[in-house]
């Protein structure tokens, strides 16, 4: 089973997501794409941290290439997020662009029990950015249709509410 | 009038030419796109929601989901595409929002 989830920054989307995966029995993975840059990123991922605390999330980072890890089979994956994981396979000198975005995400979809995926909603904000933005919104937008359209369920949270645009919740 | 909204790269095109089988020059003569864009140029909204309203699919782009421009004349591009599409939608017979290339239909039911 896959699950794709989208929304605005501070929808309440990732404990959403936690929740989602806390209905799932079997044992849970956190897999997490944000590197951690600088204290606004070390902070982020302390609140994230601090979130999933006592839930039974093993936490695995992961910046590039998840088609190279090797995860426990048969796990609920838990990825976060799709937007970092863009942005580094694209931006990094190892990363190797949206192509391995998908190819990564197949992967993990093929190894676990429950996938879920969280996504960001950045392209509600007008399209007056520089080509380069341009260009990161492009891949993630496809990349967001592509597994739209290969996943099971998709819900796009609003006020940390889930509105099901394909599919529904986990039972 | 089939009014179709979403964010920006959310494949309301491809939506909509899916959902009603359309080839692109088909889509090209049929329907009229980023008419966030004509707000701003608009004295009268109302009068272009009319003209646009006479077309039979209108397509918008959601431009107001971030900050408020400091620009003022972004700003006010802006609030006029939010306007417009809420005129759009008041007359028209079916609203769809594509998000992640999924559709979800606000109001009305798509004729196929």
């Amino acid at each position: 089973m896959f699950t794709l989830i989208t929304g605005g920054s501070a929808s309440g989307k990732s404990e959403y997501a936690e929740s989602h995966v806390l209905r799932l029995p079997g044992r849970r993975i956190y897999l997490a794409t944000m590197r951690p840059w600088d204290q606004e990123c070390r902070g982020r991922i302390a609140r994230h941290r601090l979130l999933r605390r006592g839930k039974g999330f093993e936490t695995v980072e992961r910046y590039t290439d998840l088609a190279g890890l090797e995860l426990p089979a048969g796990a609920n994956v838990l990825l976060e997020c799709l937007g970092n994981l863009t942005a580094n396979e694209l931006y990094d000198p190892e990363g190797g662009g949206g192509e391995a975005v998908l190819r990564g995400i197949a992967a993990l979809a093929a190894r676990s029990l429950h996938l879920t995926v969280v996504t960001n909603d950045v392209f509600s904000g007008g399209a007056s950015y520089d080509a380069d933005t341009l260009r990161y919104l492009r891949v993630l937008a496809e990349i967001n249709r592509a597994l739209a359209a290969q996943a099971d369920a998709v819900a796009e949270i609003v006020c940390g509410l889930p509105n099901y645009l394909k599919g529904g919740p986990v039972p | 009038m089939i009014f179709i909204t979403g964010p920006l790269l959310a494949g309301k095109q491809s939506y909509i030419c899916g959902a009603l089988g359309l080839s692109l020059d088909e889509f090209a003569r049929r329907a009229v796109w980023d008419v966030q864009d004509l707000a701003a140029r608009e004295p009268d909204l109302p009068a272009l929601a009319d003209a646009l309203s006479r077309r039979e699919i209108v397509i918008a782009t959601e431009v107001g989901g971030g900050v408020v421009p400091t620009d003022p004349e972004e700003r006010a591009a802006r609030e006029a595409a939010g306007r417009l599409s809420c005129l759009l939608a008041e007359r028209a017979d079916t609203v769809v929002r594509v998000c992640c290339g999924l559709p979800q239909v606000l109001k009305g039911r798509l004729p196929c």
